[in-house]
């Protein structure tokens, strides 16, 4: 391939047609569908009638749904997932927006070090991070509640709020606050009615990621949930260690279909343009 | 900058700027929880890594190396040979997904078309908005024996028995690429996306060629996105678990996987503990030398 590129390159001025050009444009649509068709032919198996996970699919049918809606681990998971993921999206956009702002306004000494020590969480492996918490409340011997995972789930979540609002307060002019605090409004004026609602995006995107972060979550959550009361993606993985049917198909669908609404939501509310920022 | 300043701020202005501001205390919240759900647990790790048992309940619990040492003396062969073989998938995987990942953020990165980079990002999000357990369940039905691979070579003829494509270290990282390239790819974007198109058209229009003009132009450029975004694979993929133990079936046995076995069928906290430690040094380790690197290279731009 580099060689028929390095032959193609003289001819650089729109030339009709351009080998390089081809290979190059044909290359990452190859790679694209690396990325997508996994995703795809999931969808595929949660239709798939057969009772083990067989190709070409033979027909079309809901059954796994039916058997993983009917499933009350199934379920109960799903229910707490979805109320600990709420639990974080609200706390991580409460804890990392205020971070973010402290740290682009707040004239603290050492911002780079600050926040290379609030994204650490991120650059930690986070099966140790799950580890670490499931030794200190052993220690603390107060079992493993499930605020204990919310925590959890928050510090992961935090980084990513701090991330797409820290990246939306440095391309703001910061002369349209002083403008209004020139002609005469308060701080707390400037702030909830320029400063909010500019950083709003940045603050929403991370929102939506702190919700995906904690929904699809299982390092940390691993050794910190309890046998009857764990999370989807843990009781997903231990079915798969035995079972391989579409009923795992139709509950990734469900989950991906989840994180889908959750996404289309905010991007309603604050538009695609949040996401290219990052 | 000198010239400037005394004209833009006056005396108190100047020695205000360089004070913490009210707005500074809106970082308690984070930092109370960095202190109590992170440093103080890594510290707990430590600490329960050179006790015998639980110091807290136990009260002939005791100060001892020997969780250490037996990862250090390695008697049944398993400890050294799971620190290779983490670090050695890591390295596969941030490799590959450097290969995968650099010409699609180039893509992404110089697309003209506002739609067309729309659709290539939410592509490349897709998957990140899918769980790994998700995505290790599709790349189970892609490779196993009756997968997607092997019933349609099968069908065709090419072969004659299933390809062993799973339960090895091949479909390990096959999924763990498929699963860490997206952060790779948003990582190389954003660096190759603030290089100046008109530098290569410069390189162009003084003769390089297509190749050339991108090997010494925004190859370079880019350098510190490429060791960002490895560092970050790298990170991500030495302490993968829910794939290395779906898809390594008996030949793959890593770190994460060592530990998890120790808390859950040895109920061992303490070696879990030691173990994690050793891990955590190795990443540390990983990510000071990558910062270090990174520090250099944008210092010497800076420089140029």
């Amino acid at each position: 391939m580099t060689t028929s590129v390095a032959a193609a390159a003289p001819a650089v001025n729109r030339v009709p047609f351009d080998l390089g050009r081809v290979l190059y444009v044909g290359l990452n649509i190859v790679l694209l569908t690396f990325l997508v068709a996994p995703i795809a032919i999931v969808l595929v198996f949660a239709f798939n009638p057969t009772p083990y996970i067989s190709f070409p699919p033979v027909g079309v049918t809901l059954r796994w749904f039916d058997k993983f809606f009917a499933n009350p681990d199934f379920m109960n998971s799903l229910g707490l997932s979805l109320w600990i993921a709420a639990c974080v999206l609200v706390l991580a956009v409460l804890i990392g927006g205020a971070c973010a702002l402290a740290l682009a306004r707040g004239n603290l000494p050492g911002r780079t070090v600050l926040t290379a020590v609030f994204m650490s969480p991120l650059m930690l492996p986070a099966i140790l991070t799950g580890l670490a918490l499931f030794q200190s409340y052993l220690l603390a011997g107060i079992g493993r509640p499930v605020w204990g995972l919310i925590m959890a789930h928050t510090l992961i979540a935090v980084p990513y709020v701090l991330r797409t609002t820290l990246a939306v307060l440095h391309n703001f002019d910061r002369r349209i606050e002083e403008a209004a605090a020139v002609l005469g409004a308060s701080p707390a004026r400037v702030f909830f009615e320029i400063t909010l609602p500019l950083i709003r995006p940045g603050v929403f995107a991370g929102g939506v990621f702190a919700f995906i972060v904690s929904f699809d979550q299982f390092p940390v959550s691993l050794f910190l949930v309890v046998p009857k009361r764990e999370t989807l993606p843990v009781v997903l993985f231990n079915y798969m260690k035995f079972d391989l049917d579409g009923a795992i198909a139709a509950a990734s669908m469900v989950s991906i279909l989840l994180a889908l609404a959750v996404v289309l939501t905010l991007e309603r509310l604050i538009g695609l343009k949040a996401y290219v920022k990052l | 900058m000198d010239r400037a300043e005394p004209l833009r701020h006056d005396g108190a202005d100047m020695a205000a700027s360089h004070r913490p501001s009210s707005i500074a205390w809106l970082i308690a919240p984070a930092g109370l929880l960095f202190v109590l759900f992170f440093a103080l647990p890594f510290g707990v790790m430590a600490v329960m890594s050179v006790f015998s048992a639980n110091p807290v309940n136990n009260p002939d619990a005791f100060l001892t190396t020997r969780h250490y040492m037996r990862f250090i003396e390695d008697s049944a062969g398993i400890f050294h040979d799971a620190l290779w073989e983490t670090l050695r998938i890591g390295l596969i995987t941030t490799l590959v997904s450097l290969l995968i990942g650099y010409p699609l953020a180039h893509w992404m990165a110089r697309m003209q078309s506002r739609l067309g980079h729309v659709l290539v990002l939410m592509a490349v999000i897709a998957p990140l908005l899918t769980g790994i357990v998700v995505r290790t369940f599709a790349w189970m039905t892609i490779l196993q024996d009756k997968g997607v691979i092997n019933t349609t070579l099968l069908s065709w003829g090419l072969i004659s028995k299933p390809l062993p494509l799973m339960y090895n270290e091949f479909g390990t990282v096959v999924a763990l690429v498929h699963i860490y390239v997206p952060f790779m790819v948003l990582t190389l974007t954003g660096v190759i996306g603030r290089i100046d198109e008109r530098l290569e058209q410069a390189a162009r229009s003084l003769g390089a060629g297509r190749l050339r003009a991108f090997a010494e132009v925004t190859l370079p450029l880019s350098l510190p996105g490429i060791l960002a975004g490895s560092l970050l694979v790298f990170a991500l993929s030495i302490s993968a678990y829910v794939t290395p133990s779906l898809m390594g079936g008996t030949d793959v046995l890593t770190l994460p996987m060592l530990i998890a076995q120790q808390v859950g069928t040895s109920f061992n906290p303490n070696f879990a503990g030691a173990l994690g430690m050793i891990l955590l040094l190795v990443s540390l380790a990983i990510v000071l030398a990558y910062n270090r690197i990174l520090a250099r290279l944008t210092g010497e731009q800076e420089l140029a």
